[in-house]
């Protein structure tokens, strides 16, 4: 409805029947009600962390003083931090911190905001680096695979995604450094502070990157590679261009890979979940400072500021992320984006 | 046959990522040791890198000693920046830095120390005995407090406002820290302490500030730190990346010897030394991977320093079954460490029976009267005291070492007959399993007990003290040696303390002492200073690095 209001207030010759026409999008209808559905969803995502990390046996305070901490102090430092309230009273007020903008302090003393303004970046960073070029390599090498299935390519590509798939993002990163930072000095162990110019912070997050991004790649591969297998030789459409006299080449990729995108964008949207576990672990081995790093030590520090706060992005990246596949579609497909059946 | 040849070059691809892993890890392996390679030829100049782990000196958020919520964890950072008053040196010397000598009065409970006249802090205030009064007051005074980081002083603290908790810190009293010279300062202490100096290793109040400096950056001192050490801040990330560069007034004519250092945090042990490998660092310390050390030993040089904590089983004395004096001296004689320290540890630190390790002071490794291993006498004890007819509850936190020790437990008292339940918990649940219901649950735990000085630290009343909640041992007379042991300032006396201490806990089967684990610094050949070249005491968890006294010399690679 801003939008509606906006376009009102802007006033000029048809202005009305223009925001009538948005309000009536079913791209924006959409968007609308998938923003709607995000409130219960980042609200149940930070429910559950919060009940989880108070489940859990600990003494924060005790564990933030040190074992040498007298009673007083422990007994003083959990008032400060609140943590001798109850569960909802603890949780309300985190809550009602987030809808005021405010995440809270974490155990270090750092305003969560500033933590995540400083290390977000780093990890949106890394993490488009690894999804942008293992989705144009997916998109090439699939693209070979399918148009000549069981060839040399399509071999090639298969043992190398079973590889992505099998090997443990964890052991491939070891693997990259052995080669590409011990063996050739190519780039560093140890990522640091990505430096100020592009060559430094190509050359630090690189490898990050690589050990993120070989897994979805192999994932985004197969997948493509077989919905474009099954287009080019089952569609109607595809025979019907090829009878036209249609390039090879332009009818897999204008007709057969537009209309597998479907399949990566709804692939990729899922994936983003599960990233949070590789982006944490990946950070720490690089020493990337992200907020995936920030995460591992603020569970073993049981800050639980610090981890909601994390959570919540990353909650909200993965919704988001969804939200864009699903305006992506009404890019691709006119009958989506204009309302029209698609049964 | 184009599929074939499609998965032969894979094949060869992965053989050569294969091979580039041997060859790796083999390829240093034609050079010396590093401990059979002589101490590289002093240098000045140049610029290192030093690996701080991600899990303990590598994660810090404020540089500011009286807000050092990281405690020792951040020594590399605080030495480079602020230097020390005193420093614990090569063969657990106290070396004067900042601070040129101390006195005990006769009873030990006042302590005068003289300050290095002609120094400066890096922005130009004076140091002396009003910068360390104002550091001081602040590290003992409410914003420490506030953070629960104010030293356990025992000197006179303001009477707490009515309705105050017992224990409820307050900052120090008037008078009990007193400015009588322009380079003296006294502190009062209510009872006797010899150890107050000992006490001061790696603790805030040895990292003196400049108060201008304070007073003019206000909160964000702790992300610009000023002090009088070797080095000042260039620029400082936190958790990631501090860089220092020599500080060009330094009091110490010649030092330091490097121009710049890069302290760069590290996710583990397997990261810092490929980082090594790749001569991206120089220095990590306290590496505990031990396969790592081993490979470590081939291609750098690998400095096992000296322990001072040893690991100790703690017996809860207040409950069954360990408040029987014969179930204790079972678990004594069913536990051989020898056979685990050679299978595990590969023999690397040395056993002990007492609190004390080599690097400290008092070291006794064998105590009169300890029980020994003797398995026919632990199953006769075993049937005797019923302890066959119980499982017995053994804990520890979750590190490696710890792990692995409690295992091996397990498995050597269950060949004589016991039953045996373990847990692992990290800190926090470790201190939750002390604390439960008045610290009467839990019955047997695999921890450290010990310091550099007995007296300081998580020494070892702090394991045996009826004081301590982290103590299975409510004793009077073990209370009275280890006070009276603090209260002297004569080592022999101390000592002779101590080892009473030793024996009376040997006789009374508190809890027997497996061995010394010892922090291994890792650095690349050329590395020359004390703690990464020639062994040092640690007090904390590692040795307090001088950085001002190492040196980079890479044509000695």
């Amino acid at each position: 409805m801003a939008l509606v209001q906006q376009i009102q207030l802007q006033g000029g010759p048809g202005a009305r029947d223009r925001a009538r026409r948005a309000a009536g999008s079913p791209a924006l209808r959409m968007v609308g009600r998938r923003l709607l559905a995000a409130i219960p969803v980042l609200f149940g995502v930070t429910l559950l962390t919060y009940a989880v990390f108070s489940a859990l046996p600990n003494d924060t305070a005790q564990a933030v003083l040190g074992l040498r901490a007298s009673p007083a102090q422990v007994a003083a430092l959990n008032h400060t931090l609140g943590l001798d309230q109850p569960f909802w009273v603890r949780y309300g007020r985190w809550l009602g911190g987030v809808l005021h903008g405010n995440l809270g302090t974490s155990l270090e003393g750092q305003s969560v905001n500033s933590e995540l303004a400083t290390h977000l970046p780093v990890t949106l960073e890394l993490l488009a680096y690894a999804l942008v070029v293992s989705l144009l390599l997916a998109i090439i090498v699939a693209a070979l695979a399918a148009r000549r299935p069981n060839g040399i390519i399509d071999r090639l590509s298969l043992v190398v995604s079973m590889l992505g798939l099998s090997a443990a993002p964890y052991a491939f990163a070891f693997l990259l450094i052995i080669v590409f930072a011990v063996k050739l000095g190519w780039f560093p162990v140890v990522s640091g502070s990505l430096g100020s110019s592009p060559a430094s912070w190509f050359k630090a997050l690189t490898l990050p990157a690589a050990s993120i991004g070989f897994p979805l790649f192999a994932v985004y591969t197969r997948i493509l590679r077989a919905d474009m297998v099954e287009q080019m030789q089952r569609e109607d459409y595809i025979v019907t261009a090829k009878a036209k006299g249609v390039a090879p080449w332009r009818v897999l990729i204008k007709h057969a890979l537009r209309n597998s995108m479907f399949t990566l964008i709804t692939v990729v949207g899922l994936n983003l979940g599960t990233l949070v576990g590789a982006v944490a672990i990946i950070e720490t081995v690089f020493s990337v400072p992200g907020i995936g790093n920030d995460l591992l030590t603020g569970i073993s520090n049981h800050d639980v500021p610090l981890v909601e706060g994390i959570v919540l992005v990353f909650a909200l990246i993965t919704v988001l992320g969804n939200l864009l596949a699903d305006l992506l579609y009404a890019v691709l497909d006119p009958r989506i984006r204009y309302g029209s059946s698609t049964s | 046959m184009s599929v074939r040849t499609a998965c032969l070059g894979t094949a060869a691809v992965l053989v050569a990522a294969v091979a580039a892993c041997s060859s790796s890890s083999s390829s240093g392996s034609a050079s010396a040791t590093g401990s059979a390679l002589a101490q590289a030829p002093l240098k000045t100049g140049g610029s290192i890198t030093v690996l701080e782990s991600a899990g303990y000196s590598g994660a810090w958020s404020n540089l500011d000693p009286a807000q050092d919520k990281e405690g020792a964890a951040l020594q590399d950072f605080n030495v480079a920046i602020y230097g020390q008053l005193f420093e614990l040196g090569t063969g657990g010397k106290i070396v004067p830095d900042l601070a040129t000598s101390y006195t005990f009065s006769p009873d030990a409970k006042t302590v005068t120390i003289t300050l290095r006249q002609g120094v400066t802090f890096s922005d130009g205030t004076p140091f002396n005995a009003q910068a360390v009064y104002y550091n001081w007051e602040r590290d003992l005074g409410p914003i420490a407090i506030k953070n629960g980081l104010n030293p356990p002083w025992l000197v006179a603290m303001q009477p707490a406002p009515k309705g105050s908790p017992p224990g409820t810190p307050e900052p120090v009293a008037a008078g009990a820290i007193q400015v009588t010279g322009p380079y003296t300062i006294v502190v009062h202490q209510t009872v006797p302490n010899g150890a107050f100096i000992d006490q001061l290793f790696d603790s805030i109040p040895n990292w003196i500030a400049s108060p201008t400096a304070l007073q003019k950056e206000g909160a964000s001192f702790g992300q610009n730190p000023v002090g009088a050490g070797p080095f000042t801040v260039v620029t400082n990330v936190p958790n990631t990346e501090l860089v220092v560069k020599k500080n060009p007034t330094y009091w110490q004519a010649g030092h330091p010897y490097l121009d710049q250092i890069t302290f760069k945090t590290v996710g583990s042990d397997e990261a810092a030394y490929e980082a090594l490998l790749a001569n991206q660092g120089q220095v990590y310390e306290d590496m505990s991977t031990n396969a790592l050390l081993t490979e470590s030993a081939q291609h750098f040089e690998l400095e096992n320093n000296l322990g001072t904590s040893p690991y100790d089983l703690q017996l809860n004395t207040s409950i069954a079954p360990f408040n029987n004096p014969k179930a204790r001296q079972a678990i004594y004689a069913a536990t051989n460490f020898a056979p685990i320290l050679k299978s595990i540890f590969g023999n690397r630190y040395p056993q002990t029976e007492s609190f004390t390790g080599p690097g400290g002071i008092c070291y006794e490794p064998v105590v009169p009267g300890y029980q020994g291993y003797d398995p026919t006498l632990a199953k006769q004890l075993i049937q005797q005291t019923g302890l066959n007819k119980v499982t017995i509850q053994l804990g520890t936190i979750a590190l490696s070492t710890a792990q692995e020790s409690m295992e091996a437990l397990r498995t050597e008292w269950e060949s004589v007959g016991l039953k045996v339940s373990v847990s692992s918990w990290n800190l926090q649940q470790l201190i939750a399993a002390f604390e439960a219901n008045h610290g009467k649950s839990w019955e047997s735990m695999v921890q450290t007990a010990g310091a550099y000085d007995p007296a300081g630290g998580i020494g070892v009343g702090f394991r045996f003290s009826s004081l301590s909640p982290f103590s299975g041992v409510h004793d009077p007379n073990l209370d009275k040696l280890l006070n009276e042991a603090q209260g002297s300032t004569s080592l022999a006396t101390r000592c002779g303390y101590y080892n009473q201490a030793a024996a009376y806990i040997a006789k009374n089967y508190y809890g027997p002492f497996f061995f010394t684990l010892a922090p291994s610094n890792v650095s690349v050949h050329g590395i020359g200073g004390p703690g990464l070249s020639t062994p040092l005491a640690s007090v904390a968890v590692v040795p307090t690095i001088p950085w001002e006294d190492v040196y980079y010399n890479p044509s000695a690679s």
